[in-house]
């Protein structure tokens, strides 16, 4: 009977490190392609004969836009995306959690409602409107065009919102008998409070819009405008079987990511799922 | 009258009170109204437009006149917009209850009581933080003719070069859509797996052990227990699941170029608004596309909350 159960203990952690080892191989392939020579790419060695950086030579100089532009590209637009998703959210959030006035429910169905609508179906009107307004072209106020299309999120407002409703009133009576108006009880009650979900709000956005490719490949014109996605998609065309470079920026734009999630592990895991799935 | 004498309807108390309640509806729309107005004009007014651009022959340099529904019937007759169809309907078909089932066995591992379960759950939702960008790319190199995958089929005996695609999984028709339904089976599910974790738990664990106590096989309390209390997670993953898998783009693009080759197999119903769009500039074809798969999404979501029952919509 032991035995038995100790087998079947050990086939239960088989079959968990097997698992581990596919999702977890693929990323260390590209690590160890990335410093292959192009001979050696498809031989099934993991560590490199000849290890060498040639590859990283290659797009952090050799390419146009070369890595650089693209990571400040993508960092610069998931920051400011990032900045306008906390604002407006938190915003509206407390409002549609905490303040009376009339309208309310009705605008908070508005914004749940648009959840449904596809980004898909947004981009041809929304392509027309950026065109109208000028902002498709190859300056810096292409910038705008992706901010724009961009700023909102009805996940993030609903996320902030379910976590203020979870806030005890009580505080926020303490700090109307100090005299705070709702603004004040905003600032100093309210969000110092909310730190978790807008951590999470935070990570998640950031991680979303520096893994987009649709909105950027879309909008954005100028190569010196194109983020690591939409850079990846263009040179995997141009580079065709030159592997090495491809999966340097492989590696070099999910770096950043793998950061963030090795320190916000516990906001993703913990806050985003249970609000969501709690609702 | 208790009433009246407490509360008379000039007193300065209640003209306070009056003044507090529009000072909290002013400062209420306030902070809703920059959100809201771009709501209301990138949401909700972009939707209307879409349908008006739907309704009109419209090419780069702007509307060329009304024609009804005739961008709609036109794309019902061009016989790859029903490839791109049938494409995107078999994807989600074949990735929604994979990556669940595979998300929900990946829960249930890391879930019960074993050493080390945060380091398996890290390794489990890791192909999940990638872009798609990034992961599509590795998993092109990956299924090449002589990439790691057939290296290891080759290791386990596979004569490779004797397969009925001879091992060119992404550029035979064959294969193409199959290898992507494969690649998002295996990034999704981490993402799937942490919803039926949160869910898992939230479960009071004492209603399995009721369970166990009347004398329930594990495999019954699993069943009539534990499937019925994840109904949350249940309509949450699989509406989720269906919606992103209908709207199926970077993938094929990166693998299958704008025309989603070999052979139109990766054409989804994005990429063909996609080419609508930017390759034939007909932009009242491209929205009519979009309305009709809005509808399909639009149609499957009630379905789907018409299946589970309204309450687990709202996580009861």
């Amino acid at each position: 009977m032991s035995l038995i159960k100790n087998l079947k203990r050990k086939f239960f952690y088989f079959v968990l490190i097997a698992y581990s080892a596919f999702t977890v191989v693929p990323f260390l392939w590209s690590l160890s392609t990335s410093a292959k020579p192009q001979d050696e790419v498809f031989q099934s060695n993991i560590l490199p004969h000849h290890a060498t950086v040639k590859a990283y030579v290659t797009v952090f100089k050799h390419i146009q836009p070369s890595f650089p532009s693209l990571f400040a590209n993508s960092l610069f637009i998931a920051s400011v995306v990032v900045v306008l998703h906390l604002v407006f959210a938190s915003l509206a959030g407390y409002a549609f959690a905490r303040l009376k006035f009339p309208g309310r429910d009705l605008l908070f169905y508005v914004v749940l409602g648009t959840m449904m609508i596809p980004d898909q179906l947004r981009l041809v009107p929304i392509y027309q409107l950026l065109v109208k307004m000028g902002l498709i072209n190859s300056h810096p106020s292409n910038y705008l065009a992706i901010f724009l299309v961009k700023a909102i999120s009805a996940t993030d407002i609903f996320l902030i919102r379910q976590f203020f409703l979870s806030i005890p009133r009580e505080l926020e009576d303490a700090a109307k008998i100090d005299g705070a108006g709702p603004f004040g009880t905003f600032t100093k009650i309210m969000l110092p409070n909310a730190m978790p979900v807008l951590a999470t709000v935070a990570i998640l956005t950031f991680q979303g819009t520096w893994n987009d490719l649709f909105w950027p490949s879309i909008v954005l014109q100028s190569p010196n405008h194109w983020t690591l996605p939409f850079g990846i998609l263009e040179f995997k065309g141009q580079f065709s079987t030159d592997w090495p470079p491809i999966m340097a920026l492989v590696v070099l734009s999910t770096l950043p990511i793998l950061a963030i999630y090795i320190f916000g592990q516990r906001f993703i895991i913990n806050m985003q799922l249970s609000s969501s799935v709690k609702g | 009258m208790l009433a009246v004498a407490t509360r008379p309807p000039n007193s300065v108390a209640a003209r306070q009170k009056r003044r507090r309640m529009w000072n909290e509806a002013f400062v209420g729309w306030g902070f809703i109204s920059v959100p809201m107005a771009l709501f209301l004009v990138l949401s909700v007014g972009i939707f209307f437009y879409a349908i008006y651009i739907s309704t009109y022959k419209w090419g780069m340099l702007g509307p060329r006149g009304f024609v009804g529904l005739k961008n709609y019937k036109q794309a019902f007759h061009d016989p790859i917009f029903l490839k791109s169809i049938r494409n995107s309907v078999l994807y989600a078909v074949l990735v929604v209850p994979l990556q669940t089932a595979l998300g929900l066995l990946l829960a249930l591992l890391v879930n019960s009581k074993i050493k080390g379960a945060k380091f398996f759950r890290a390794a489990f939702y890791f192909p999940s933080i990638a872009s798609s960008a990034a992961i599509t790319t590795l998993f092109i190199f990956l299924l090449a003719p002589a990439g790691l995958f057939n290296q290891v089929l080759s290791f386990f005996g596979v004569n490779v070069p004797n397969l009925f695609n001879q091992g060119a999984w992404l550029s035979d028709s064959r294969t193409a859509l199959l290898s992507i339904v494969g690649l998002n089976m295996w990034t999704t599910s981490g993402t799937m797996m942490l919803f039926y974790l949160a869910n898992l738990q939230s479960i009071d664990g004492s209603l399995m052990e009721a369970g166990v106590m009347d004398g329930a096989t594990r495999r019954q309390v699993f069943w009539y227990i534990t499937m019925p209390l994840l109904k949350p997670a249940h309509f949450f993953v699989v509406t989720s699941g269906m919606i992103g898998a209908l709207q199926l783009y970077d993938q094929a693009i990166l693998a299958g170029g704008a025309d989603g080759s070999p052979d139109y197999s990766l054409m989804t119903m994005v990429l063909y608004i996609y080419n609508a769009c930017f390759r034939q500039f007909e932009f009242g074809l491209a929205s009519a596309i979009g309305i009709i798969l809005f509808v399909i999404i639009f149609s499957l979501t009630l379905l789907q909350r018409f299946a589970f029952g309204s309450s687990a919509w709202r996580g009861e």
